[in-house]
């Protein structure tokens, strides 16, 4: 043949080859070492992979993408920062453990009402670089509470609870009630009872021993603690509880479809004030069992938790900067 | 071409320039703040057609509905995202008339491209400009020439 | 007001010389199988995937807005589909091998030779678009669907009868071809009624006959002429000439036929209804349209269908008719229908530009970031892969869209009358409907 229709023949035909076989040369060469996570949201199967397999000590090469909307990639109780997981772009992060065992990833933006089944977990294996922390069950299976028991507090309070104007008499408490393992076994409503019982109190009426279990209440907190808190419930709770935690969020039609019922309205007085903290700290951390609550257990640290919880109750009281005892 | 149609149409581009470039009258209306609460959600903002006055001050409180949306907005530049859940907050001046659209600035599914909605600040007079504009040309086109053809009697 | 082109042996040899024709071709070839290989195997997520940016945004904004209007079929010239078959057909990729290779070649129906089948096609897409521009594997599919279909006709026809009968792009490009200002046309008809061989419709050992099935002395308008320079080729009295000529030079003569009729409703109708449900607030119509096989997209298929192929052209025929009962005309119906018809191409036309600047200026940015990282797996091959997203120019848009639109009503206005006196009609509510159209346009767009 001519050799302008050699040349024009070799010309398309490595051009072609090229075309095809370029992209996925350059693209296995870049995917050395790294582990490429696809987010989508859960209804179209969460993330893939759902298991990674690393070794203590050895960095782990992570590179994530979203297949369709804005999600986000943390590790539960984790200092690791998380980071935004773009649609159609690649985020890289490495991580290195030093102790073995399971970790939770999870996504952080709202993407559904499913959001937060979009979890995945990282098998560690491996001998530990530090020593383990011991592990102790949580409060509310030491105390046996029956998280699921429904829980109104049979009295409540006329006006909202004023913790400035409790703050005055807290001098007058006695030292039982100011441990911190008093104020997590009993509810703000329990105490009332408790400190209406109290000899030394009697000449408080109602209205006075609120204010002084709302100043409780916050003494066991700080206010960096609370804005954790806030921050916690924005983030985590807001979407299916609502902003002001009525219950009204914007997937709360979504969970009554799925679950029967609407999300929880944790401003009312009766349900918040009946609760102790070991008994919303169950319920965080397990979940609800088919109501759409989810379990925070491998996602919030201790810390967290508490945190939440003291921002939960202080939707009861007036808010307010906590005076020096 | 004939003096009356050359006449003819010297009016219509002065008609039609008229109609570009005259001003109108601006509304005296005192700037007041305006908030309006914006649902987002996969395609659409609800509500999706805003009116103000040139030179409120505009404060948009974007709540997404079902995955992170954004509200970028044309000829301003000024945007929000907002996750579900948390309502976010953005406020500016509307010193700029005239018809923008705003749009999602957040990757948020397959039709992310075509959610859009309208921003009218002051009166949508580049519409009316079009409308008239239009109107013009078609009668322009009428009456320069006879349209009606006459059925020669063969 | 031609002015010769070809005049120019510069010109002339260029347009003949078949390296720069296949340099082109193999540039295009190579993106159009990019485009499928980054839909088939790139991000799901369809702006930062190279096969839906630089498919319906790039080479749509560069067909509706420069090549269609400026160079009618220029982009069939240089589309990379029909190759393939196209090299098998003819058993080569440059000048004609000394022996014609053995093919098929089966000549293309009768009852086929009209675009309808154009029609359904470009339908088809039509309503299916709001999934296919947006799903990167869904544009793979369909562009590789059109490759396949494409070599397979050519196994077994002859010419390019995908292009001609079957391509849901070729069918409007063809329409709003004989608005523009290029052309190519014998220079004397003469000289083709005493040539014996006709090798520009048969080839020869110069190059091969019109792939278009297209007679060049016959050539009257640019619906079908793919400008691919073959018969400047092969003409032996060197009697074909490319000209530049005014705007609407095909339009002065009126169609006579209803497939192109229809073809040019279709894309009016097509503009409306995705300058509402594409550009405009209502996320239920966006919704409607995109969850194929619910029952909210059956009632917007049904709306769809019915709009263009119904109520349309039942409108204009209503407009039709009343031009012909002003004037007592004698001409028939259906020729004063298909004739007036002529005037919604410009306004089709103009309506789609109008439609394409806004989401070509909205979403131009994405070229740039799609270049760097076509497939959406992290690269940065130009450094341009973190532009973020900002719509460009928007504060002209507006004006130019209105510039746009009531030019194109100047236009068809001109048209119209041109059309209504050949077929001795008014032209009077055909104008009410094109204006009235147009300010649906402007109040959807603007």
């Amino acid at each position: 043949m001519k050799r302008s229709e050699l040349l024009s023949r070799i010309l398309i035909i490595s051009g072609v080859l090229l075309v095809l076989a370029v992209p996925f040369a350059v693209q296995s060469i870049r995917s050395q070492g790294v582990i490429e996570i696809h987010g989508r949201m859960a209804e179209a199967g969460g993330w893939s992979p759902n298991v990674i397999h690393a070794q203590v000590g050895v960095p782990l090469h992570l590179r994530l993408t979203s297949d369709d909307v804005m999600h986000g990639f943390a590790i539960g109780q984790s200092p690791v920062p998380a980071v935004d997981v773009l649609p159609g772009q690649m985020t890289d992060m490495t991580m290195t453990f030093d102790q073995p065992g399971t970790y939770t990833y999870y996504c952080t933006h709202w993407c559904g009402p499913n959001h937060w089944r979009m979890r995945g977990t990282i098998e560690v294996t491996g001998d530990a670089l530090a020593s383990p922390q011991p592990l102790t069950p949580p409060l509310y299976v030491t105390l046996k509470l029956d998280i699921d028991a429904p829980h109104p507090a049979p009295v409540t309070p006329a006006r909202v609870p004023d913790a400035v104007h409790g703050a005055q008499f807290s001098a007058l408490l006695p030292a039982g009630v100011l441990s911190p393992d008093y104020y997590r076994s009993h509810s703000p409503e329990q105490a009332f009872q408790d400190l209406k019982a109290v000899s030394s109190l009697a000449s408080l009426t109602d209205s006075d021993l609120w204010d002084l279990v709302a100043w409780l209440w916050q003494s066991n907190t700080t206010p960096a603690d609370l804005s954790q808190g806030q921050r916690l419930f924005a983030q985590n709770c807001a979407a299916c509880h609502g902003e002001t935690g009525s219950g009204n969020g914007v997937f709360s039609a979504d969970i009554k479809t799925l679950a029967g019922k609407t999300p929880a309205n944790l401003s009312n007085p009766s349900t918040m004030l009946g609760a102790a903290p070991a008994l919303l700290q169950g319920k965080l951390l397990r979940g609800g069992m088919g109501t759409g609550m989810p379990s925070w257990g491998p996602i919030l640290t201790d810390q967290q938790t508490w945190d939440l919880i003291a921002y939960l109750y202080s939707l009861q009281f007036n808010p307010v900067s906590i005076p020096a005892h | 071409m004939t003096k009356k149609q050359l006449s003819f149409g010297v009016l219509f581009l002065l008609a039609g320039a008229a109609i570009i470039f005259a001003p109108l009258p601006v509304g005296a209306a005192a700037p007041i703040h305006r908030t309006f609460q914006v649902e987002a959600s996969q395609f659409a903002y609800a509500p999706a057609v805003l009116q103000v006055n040139p030179g409120d001050t505009v404060t948009i409180q974007l709540a997404s509905t079902d995955v992170v949306h954004g509200f970028y907005l044309d000829g301003y530049s000024v945007s929000v995202t907002a996750d579900p859940g948390q309502t976010a907050s953005l406020t500016f001046t509307a010193d700029r008339s005239g018809t923008w659209r705003f749009r999602c600035n957040v990757t948020c599914g397959a039709l992310h491209p075509f959610m859009v909605g309208k921003l009218q600040v002051g009166p949508d007079t580049s519409l009316w400009r079009a409308i008239a504009l239009t109107l013009l040309a078609a009668l322009a086109m009428l009456i320069l020439r006879p349209s009606i053809p006459r059925v020669e009697a063969s | 007001m031609r002015f010769e082109l070809t005049r120019f042996p510069f010109v002339r040899s260029l347009l003949k010389n078949r390296w720069l024709q296949f340099l082109i071709w193999v540039v295009l070839l190579a993106g159009f199988l990019f485009a499928i290989l980054s839909g088939l195997f790139g991000t799901p997520v369809g702006n930062h995937n190279f096969g839906i940016v630089f498919v319906w945004i790039a080479w749509w904004a560069v067909l509706i807005l420069v090549a269609v209007p400026f160079f009618g079929r220029g982009w069939c010239a240089v589309c990379p589909i029909p190759l393939p078959g196209e090299w098998f057909q003819r058993g080569a990729l440059m000048d004609p091998p000394q022996k014609k290779p053995r093919r098929i070649n089966l000549r293309w129906p009768n009852r086929l030779r009209n675009i309808w089948l154009q029609n359904l096609t470009f339908t088809l897409v039509a309503l299916f678009s709001s999934i296919i521009l947006t799903t990167p594997r869904v544009t793979a599919i369909v562009l590789a669907a059109m490759f396949f279909l494409a070599i397979g006709m050519s196994i077994v026809f002859e010419r390019r009868t995908f292009c001609r009968y079957i391509c849901p792009v070729g069918g409007f490009i063809g329409l709003y071809a004989q608005a523009a200002p290029l052309e190519l046309r014998v220079k004397d008809k003469q000289v083709c009624l005493a040539c014996q061989d006709k090798p520009c419709y048969h080839g020869s050992q110069a190059g091969y006959g019109c792939p278009w099935d297209v007679f060049p002395g016959s050539l009257t308008k640019n619906t079908y002429c793919g400008l691919c320079m073959e018969c400047l080729r092969t003409c032996p009295y060197d009697n074909i000439a490319v000209n530049t000529r005014p705007f609407s030079s095909d339009l002065a003569r009126p169609s006579t036929r209803m497939d192109e009729a229809f073809k040019a409703f279709i894309m009016l109708g097509a503009a409306l209804i995705y300058a509402g449900v594409f550009l405009g607030p209502w996320g239920s119509l966006k919704l409607a349209a995109w969850s194929v096989g619910s029952t909210a997209w059956f009632g917007y298929a049904v709306a769809f269908l019915a709009f263009i192929f119904g109520l349309l052209p039942a409108l204009f025929l209503g407009a039709v008719w009343f031009g012909k009962l002003l004037t007592k005309a004698t001409t028939t119906l259906k020729k004063s229908f298909t004739a007036l018809s002529t005037a919604i191409i410009p306004l089709g036309l103009m309506f789609w530009v109008a439609f394409s600047l806004s989401f070509v200026l909205t979403n131009a940015a994405y070229i740039l970031s799609s270049l760097s990282d076509p497939f959406g797996w992290g690269w940065n091959l130009f450094a341009s892969a973190a532009i973020p997203w900002q719509p460009i120019l928007t504060n002209i848009l507006l004006p130019l869209q209105t510039l746009v639109l009531v030019g194109g009503l100047l236009w068809t206005i001109s048209t119209a009358r041109k059309a209504a006196s050949e077929v001795k009609v008014s032209p009077v509510p055909v104008i009410v409907f094109s204006t009235a159209a147009t300010l649906v346009m402007l109040g959807l767009l603007l």
